[in-house]
Order: structure tokens, then sequence, then C-alpha cells
């Protein structure tokens, strides 16, 4: 269990309101909220305040702490004949503390406030040993470009600096430089606020001051790498960028994080042909500006040494390399002779354009429709466990709903690995709008950040027992009538059985009473419940899942259950019909083609001729692994398209060397449906190919039509699924679109 | 005031160090009593830290700090925070006998420097040293808000006035004879202090009576 329990943060004191009251700020008039941080503001009408301790996304945003935004404020007063004359604040102040008030007028540039700013500026390099030459910031740097728009042109400070050791190796991820901390607190609040370790703090005082872990351990966190960006000065830099490049010298790519199925919108940084480094871009809907680590740092893929860079062909059991024009020669006299016995897995982490070519190859030029994106254990018919009941896949809640929850049901999942950027939602329900959290788990991680931290309950059962802690849950909901009269429990009622709570308890090892607890609290509406992999995973999935309908039912939350993917674009693959029983846009085909299971069930007593793989990793992450290693060495033509020669693609007989997310246009789809789009950055080598492109290749030379470009292909997925219609690269954007089932669908 | 425990030195990361859990079960109660007092149990930290300094023998381990975020629900980052704050927490061992000679204006002017002189001398130790029998710490501290006695030495939680460089010899005499660990004694001292029974609090007013008798508080 955590050792330590963040409180949740009350509402500011002072929050703007819905009240509008005018301000002057540098002599423009300006409509503002009652009570807002006038920082915010004068960035309004575009007057620049600068700062570096304030943060609009940390609590005690206005920590004040750094004093760089000084400003001279007036009050108008009344006189005793009625008139009214403006007062001046005897002293400057903060203006991230500065609520705004009806009549207040604000001097940025003021003679007294200049004079400060340079007094306040020159405090803060004091102890900064101004090694910008060498410091991955420069150039990007707060300290830097306040200094030179406000600071003073010299220092009169003479004596010995501070000194500490150069590169701190504070995280697995980030190295700290004491000598450069300003002390504004930015990270500190960020352990605390948003990811929630609480590892970082300041340690002594005064001129001692430093920013320190507890006895010098490492920081552990899931989300380290956002106090990099966070940083004002280059105190904090990342290990895997630092000394790389300087950043005048890169280029920006926007893109989409492709390690997870959140779709966080992340800026790759690259110079030739090496990206080296990911940093966030703002989305409100999505991951706000955070990131975690594993989409921070584990793009390292993309410009690995070991990139494939050519096609593979195995002879005699060796691989040699081949050019494009031998591989494709032999894939389409493969499929010629295989006919329409041929089955595809794959698709999770291609785009929704190379899945939309994948299964028209299969199915128009092929005939067939052994195809399937799903590695998991449920590969039942697709609109089975969610759509027939409640009209959608995968989650019915945006991420940024999930905030406004009263409740949130956390099922089997470990939410901080799964889903990092839904627990810094889960997250921030909690502490910012205190929902109340209810975390069912087979066992709890010591050390970094989880639900279990902040959970009010936590149902820590034994594996396998998840429906009668389910049942168990129902049971006390519908014995104590805690719901209103008219709720339809019917389908709940005829579930429940004898799951008393004390029952459950025996079997899941759960106690008895905090069954009940947490029963109390999913009555508390709006409650949303997020299924994990553990669930997904499980072989009762279906029924499951149906309990979990008829809890969401009953407790009136109809389409607050979420079972968001795994993949970057898991979502994506099954919205294109890389599905046996559907097509793209769900429309079921008819006869359906073989799951996954079967097809390497057939590969493996080798009644299919040719199988291809995309992007799958087969052998190290499929349930049944020895089957998948049969089923490759039993399957006479095996065609993997992989960027690297994982061990999947060794079992293969031909490796194609495919783009990764850095080196294509395209979109992906996020686990709540939103497609958003993908930039190329680079090319790596001109023997990497797209996959939409092996595939079109392919298609066109077995005699179907050719698709140009990511653009192209995505008019065709506009015109052919509904739910795609009117999307284009175009009217995607920044923040992307999120897509809703047509009406009456369901 | 040079500081190595976590300043420079040590370049990587260390193991977290190991966890200990020795409050007795009277800490435990009073601790808890002290925790009633405040909406949040977090409002109890620089008690619970001066609980922790007197089971732990006179200083906090990194253990101690641990023992005390667990038992207030807190981070142990916090708690090091607070804990390195305040200059009255001891991170190291102290002697049996903390000297905190004040050298503030009057005690100055009062031949404090001789006293500091002299009890360097005698213990063969520097201002901020330990002599090696762990018997006494050496310190210079700023005003104790007692000149009109001076010089005055701090032990524990009392004090002695009227110090000279003469007449100190006697006092580490004295101190030597007696058993009180002394810091141990100040802790108790200050958590009595939040305890209900208490009837003085840490500023309150002494009569001359008191200042005559040495004592504090």
């Amino acid at each position: 269990m955590s050792q330590f329990r963040l409180t949740q943060t009350p509402p500011s004191l002072n929050p703007p309101s819905d009240r509008m009251v005018r301000v002057k700020i540098n002599g423009i008039e300006v409509e503002v909220p009652n009570g807002e941080n006038i920082i915010e503001s004068a960035k309004r009408v575009g007057v620049d305040i600068p700062y570096f301790c304030y943060h609009p996304r940390l609590s005690r945003g206005e920590a004040a702490n750094c004093r760089m935004c000084l400003v001279d404020v007036y009050m108008p007063r009344k006189n005793p004949d009625g008139t009214e004359t403006l007062a001046k604040m005897p002293k400057p102040q903060t203006a991230c503390t500065l609520p705004a008030a009806q009549g207040m007028v604000i001097e940025t540039e003021s003679e007294q406030v200049v004079r400060d700013r340079k007094g306040i500026l020159e405090f803060l390099l004091i102890n900064h040993p101004l090694d910008c030459p060498i410091c991955d910031r420069g150039g990007e740097c707060p300290l830097q470009n306040n200094t030179i728009f406000y600071g003073p042109p010299t220092s009169r400070y003479i004596e010995e600096k501070r000194h500490f050791p150069k590169a701190y190796p504070l995280s697995e991820y980030v190295v700290f430089d004491r000598e450069r901390c300003i002390h504004c607190a930015r990270c500190t609040r960020f352990a605390d606020d948003i990811s929630g370790d609480a590892q970082l703090a300041f340690l002594k005082r005064g001129a001692d001051m430093e920013v320190g872990t507890f006895a010098q351990t490492a920081y552990r966190s899931k989300f380290s790498g956002n106090v990099i960006e966070l940083c004002p000065v280059g105190a904090l830099l990342s290990r895997t960028y630092r000394f790389k490049a300087r950043p005048w010298d890169l280029h920006t790519q926007k893109s989409i994080c492709s390690r997870c199925s959140n779709g966080c919108n992340v800026k790759f940084d690259y110079r030739l042909e090496q990206l080296l480094r990911v940093n966030a871009r703002v989305n409100e809907e999505v991951n706000e500006e955070w990131t975690c680590d594993r989409g921070k740092f584990g793009h390292d893929y993309v410009s690995a040494p070991d990139r494939l860079k050519t096609p593979l062909l195995k002879r005699d059991g060796e691989f040699v390399p081949i050019s494009w024009t031998e591989a494709l020669d032999r894939i389409v006299e493969q499929l010629r002779q295989a006919g329409s016995n041929v089955g595809g897995i794959g698709g999770q982490r291609c785009t929704n354009e190379d899945n939309f070519v994948f299964q028209k190859l299969f199915r128009e030029v092929l005939g067939s429709n052994h195809i399937d994106s799903r590695l998991g254990r449920y590969q039942g018919p697709v609109n089975r466990p969610l759509f027939e009941r409640f009209g959608y896949h995968g989650m019915g809640n945006r991420i940024a709903d999930l905030e406004n929850m009263k409740t949130l049901f956390v099922f089997g999942s470990e939410l901080v690995d799964e889903q990092p950027i839904i627990f810094l939602r889960v997250r921030k329900a909690w502490r910012f709008k205190g929902a109340s959290v209810v975390n069912a788990v087979t066992r709890v991680e010591e050390e970094t950040t989880k639900v279990a931290d902040f959970a009010e309950v936590n149902l820590i059962y034994r594996p396998g027992t998840e429906m009668a802690l389910l049942l168990a849950l129902a049971h006390v909901i519908l014995h104590e009538k805690l719901l209103p009269k008219n709720a339809s429990t019917s389908a709940l009622a005829q579930r429940v059985g004898d799951w008393t709570p004390a029952r459950a308890a025996a079997e899941t090892g759960v106690a008895a009473e905090d069954i009940v607890r947490a029963a109390h609290l999913l009555v508390n509406g709006p409650m949303a419940i997020l299924v994990g992999r553990a669930i997904t995973e499980h072989p009762e999935f279906e029924a499951l899942v149906e309990v979990l309908g008829d809890l969401v039912v009953a407790t009136g939350n109809q389409g607050n259950l979420n079972i968001p993917g795994t993949e970057c674009n898991t979502q994506g693959a099954m919205d294109m019909g890389v599905l046996p029983d559907v097509g793209p846009g769900y429309r079921p085909i008819d006869p359906p083609g073989m799951n996954t299971h079967r097809m390497l069930e057939a590969a493996a007593s080798g009644q299919l001729p040719v199988l291809w793989i995309v992007g799958a990793k087969l052998v190290e992450n499929y349930h049944d692994a020895d089957l998948a290693r049969r089923a490759l060495e039993n399957c006479p033509f095996v065609i993997v398209n992989e960027l690297r020669l994982t061990e999947t693609a060794r079992m293969a007989d031909l490796v194609l060397p495919a783009a990764s997310v850095a080196e294509k246009d395209g979109t992906y789809t996020s686990c709540e449906r939103r497609v958003q789009r993908i930039h190329k950055a680079f090319d790596i080598s001109p023997d990497i190919k797209p996959d939409w492109l092996i595939f079109t290749e392919v298609a066109a030379m077995l005699g179907g039509t050719p698709y140009f470009s990511p653009r192209d292909i995505l008019r065709d997925i506009a015109a052919t699924v509904p739910m795609y219609a009117g999307i284009s690269f175009r009217s995607l954007g920044d923040a992307g679109i999120r897509w809703e089932y047509p009406a009456g669908d369901a | 005031m040079a500081t190595t425990e976590n300043g420079p030195g040590a370049l990587e990361p260390r193991p977290a160090p190991p966890k200990e859990q020795r409050f007795s079960l009277n800490a435990i109660q009073e601790l808890e009593e002290i925790a009633s007092h405040y909406p949040e149990r977090k409002a109890a930290c620089l008690p619970a830290l001066w609980i922790a300094q007197r089971e732990y023998g006179g200083y906090l381990t990194p253990a101690a700090i641990q023992e005390v975020a667990d038992r207030l629900g807190m981070s142990y980052a916090e708690v090091e925070g607070v804990a390195t704050f305040y200059t009255m927490y001891n991170l190291r061992p102290r002697g049996r006998h903390h000297l905190e000679v004040c050298t503030c204006l009057t005690c100055a002017v009062m031949g404090a420097y001789d006293v500091v002189h002299e009890l360097e001398r005698a213990l063969g130790i520097e201002v901020g040293g330990t002599t090696r029998d762990g018997e006494f710490t050496l310190s210079e501290v700023e005003c104790l808000d007692y000149c009109g006695a001076a010089t005055v030495v701090q032990v524990g939680d009392r004090y002695f006035t009227h110090v000279t460089a003469d007449n100190v010899l006697n006092l580490i005499e004295e101190l030597r004879q007696s058993e009180e660990y002394t810091p141990v004694k100040l802790a108790d001292a200050i958590v009595k202090l939040h305890l209900p029974g208490s009837s003085q609090t840490g500023g309150g007013s002494r009569t001359g009576e008191q200042i005559r008798n040495n004592e504090l508080y």
C-alpha cells in the first residue's frame, strides 16, 4: 500500500466567476472574469508580463515565489465628495496572485516596475552559473529570454557562487543541475498536483535551499519527463537528449504518440534523420500538455541503429537482403498460388490508411476475409459485448469528460501503465474536482504513483474472482436499496443471486465492509467505469461486460462503460474493418473469416499457405505463444512488416522494412475515437516503405486500383466509412476530430 | 553552515534507506493526541518530528523521517523538507550535551568569544565539532533572548547564565557528572509542551525566580 496520501485541493479561494469586470492594462481597457489572474488578463490584450513560477495548470498556480511578474496597481477610491480617484498600491504586486477587480488599472512598464524587474533578475542570476553555451536549454530558455528583455546588462555580484555537482541523475530520464535552479517550485508542484509522486521537495532554507528527493533516492515517476519541459531554466534536463543538439538546429513536426491508445499530441524534434526528443503539444481534450515517460522517451526505436533498411528473404535459414522488386514479385507469386486462402494479422500500430488498404487488399483483391487486428484473448464478434447493447465500441466517454464524474470505478486495470493519460485525468478528477475513485485490482505495486494512492476504496481481489466481486457490489446496491425506485434494475437483479458481501469476501479475499463501502460510492453518479487488461484478457470477458453493462444501466450511467484499447490505433484498425466479421465502418461481412487464433491454428496445422503479419509481435506477446511459434514454423510463407528484426520477424520467410510513425503521413484513431493526424518528419532510408504503399503496390500488381497517397486513401475512407464522413487532412486540424456514431445506428 | 548530508559529494541516487518502527506505545499515543488538535494530520508534522527526535536518540535518521511520514500520511520528501528547514532538528548525531553559546551582540560584549575559545581549547574541538567521546558538541548561536544574563549557554532545555571563560570549565565538569542525554531531554520537553496539562508555552514569560534558578520555560 501507499505510504502517503496527498490531500485533495480545495477549490481556489478566489475562482474566476461569470461576472465580468473592466480592467485597464497599459491603457488598454478589457473585460475579464471577476477574479481572474492579471497575468491571464494581460495575455488577452497581448501585454507581456514575464514570469517563471506561475503555471496555469498547477494548483497554487499562485506560487509567487519568483517575483518576476511585478506590476503597478491602481484601484479606484471614492472621495468624500462622491468623486472617484485612482489610488496606487504602495508597492508593486505579483500579477500571478492578483485577482482582477472592477476598475483596476495595471501598469506593466512604469519606471518602478522596469527597475524592480531588473533587480529581481539580478537576484535570480546571483547563483545561476550562466553556463548557457553548454546548456541544453540555451536558445529556448525563459531565463535567457527574460534577461534579454527585462534584465540588467551587468551583475554587481563578484562573490563565489553556489557550487553543486553538474549533472546529478535525478531519475532514469532526468538529470538535475542544482546550480542553475532558480527555486520556482514548478517541478515540486507538478509532482504533488499532477503526477502524484510527491517525491520532489525543497530541502533546507535560505541560501542553502535546493530541490531534492528524500535521502537522495532516485525520483521514480511514470511522468518524470514533464518536469524537463516545465523547468524555466536548464536545471532539469533529459538524459537522452543532453548535448545532442542545439534547439535552433532542430526541425519540428507535429505528431501523435505511438506508445499507447490515448493519442497524446506531441512534437517530434529531429535533426539529420535522427529523432532527438519528443515534447508535448497542447490539446485540452486529450493530454492537456503532459506526456508520460513511455511516450516521451519510448520513441528511440524510430532512429535505432538496427532498423530494417531493406527487404530480407530467408534462404536456407539465413536472411539475405533483396530488392523491393524481387520482394514484391515473391509476394505476388505466393498470393497467386494461395488464392483466397491467405491470412492477415495485425494493424493496431499502423495508421488508418495502412489498415484500410490492408483490408481492401485482402477482401477485394485476394477475396479473403481472414483478417484480424486483435491479439487479445477475446476474439469473438466485435459488436457483441458493447455495441449491440449501447451502440459504441471501446470508450463511451471522452477522456476530458472523465474529470467531471463524481465517481470513477477503475476495474482490473493498472491504469498508470495501461492508460497513462487517462490516469492523469482520473487523478485530476479526484484532486481538483472532488471525485471519488473505487479501485479494483489484483495487486498493488509499491513505489510509483498509482490509482491505489488516492482511491477511496481499494478492492484487492484474487485473480479470477472478478465476477464474484462484481456481483457482490451489485448485491449490496440492490439489497440495501441504494437506487431510486424507478431505476431499471431487473437485469441486474436476475444475476446477483446470493452473492452477499460475506460470501464474496471469502471468495475474493476483499473485506466485506470494503465491498459495501465501494457499492455506496458507485451509486453516486455520474459514475464512469474504466476497464483494464485484467477484464479484457479474462476468459469470461463477455459475461463480465454484460454485468458491468447492467450496472451502468441500473445506476443510470448508460454510455459510461469504457474499455479503452491498448495500442495507438487499436480503435482505428477496428474502424477500418481489420476484423474477420465486419468490414470498414462495422458493416457485417458474410461469411466471416477466421480470427487471429483460428488463423494461427490453421497455419500451425499447415492449412494456411500465406500469412501476412503487420507490425504484430505474436511470438513475444500473444497469450498462446507456443501456438504462435508453431504457426510461424508450419506456415509455408510468412510475410512480416516490421521496423526491426523482432523475434516474430526472425521466424518469417520475408521481412519488409516498414516506416515508423515519424516517417509517414496518416491518421490514428485514439481510444476515445479521436482521429488525429501524424505528419511525416523524415526518411531514414529510401528503401523503407509505409505499409499502405506496400499493400497498394501488391494490390496494383494483382489488378487492383492503386492509391497514390494517404490523402487519397483518406478521401476513400471518408466516402466508405460513415463515421469518417467529412474527415480530411484539412478538417482534422491540430486537435483532431472525435467521431460519433451516426444517429439511430444503435 | 556547511552541510554534507545532501550537498556535494555522492553523485548517484542512493537506495531507499531501510524502514524502522521505533515509536514506543507512549509516543504513538502522544502523536495521536497531538494530531487530534488539528483538522489535518499533516499539521502535526513539527511535534511529530520532535517525538521522532526523542525516540531515535536525539537526531533524525532517514528512518525517523520515514516513520513520521508514514504515521502522518505525508510524503517522505515533504517531511525531509521540513526537517532540513528548521535548525533545531538534528540530522546527525550530536554529543550527549549540545553546548550552544550565544555570540550575539550582548553576549559578545560580555566575552562570549572567550568562552567559545576556552571551550574549543578544553574540549579539543572547533565550533560545529563533537568530542571523540561523544560527550559534547559545540555551536555558536544567535541571540537566545536572555541578554540580561550574558553570556548565555544553552544545553538541551536549560540555559546557563553569566558564563565566563573562567567558570565555563566548571560547567563542563557539571555536565560530565550529570547522567542526562540532553538532546533527548530537550525533545521530550518540547513534546510535553504540545500535550494537554502543560501550562507553559514556548514563548511564555518567566519570573525572576525562574531566571535566577536557570530554568527555561
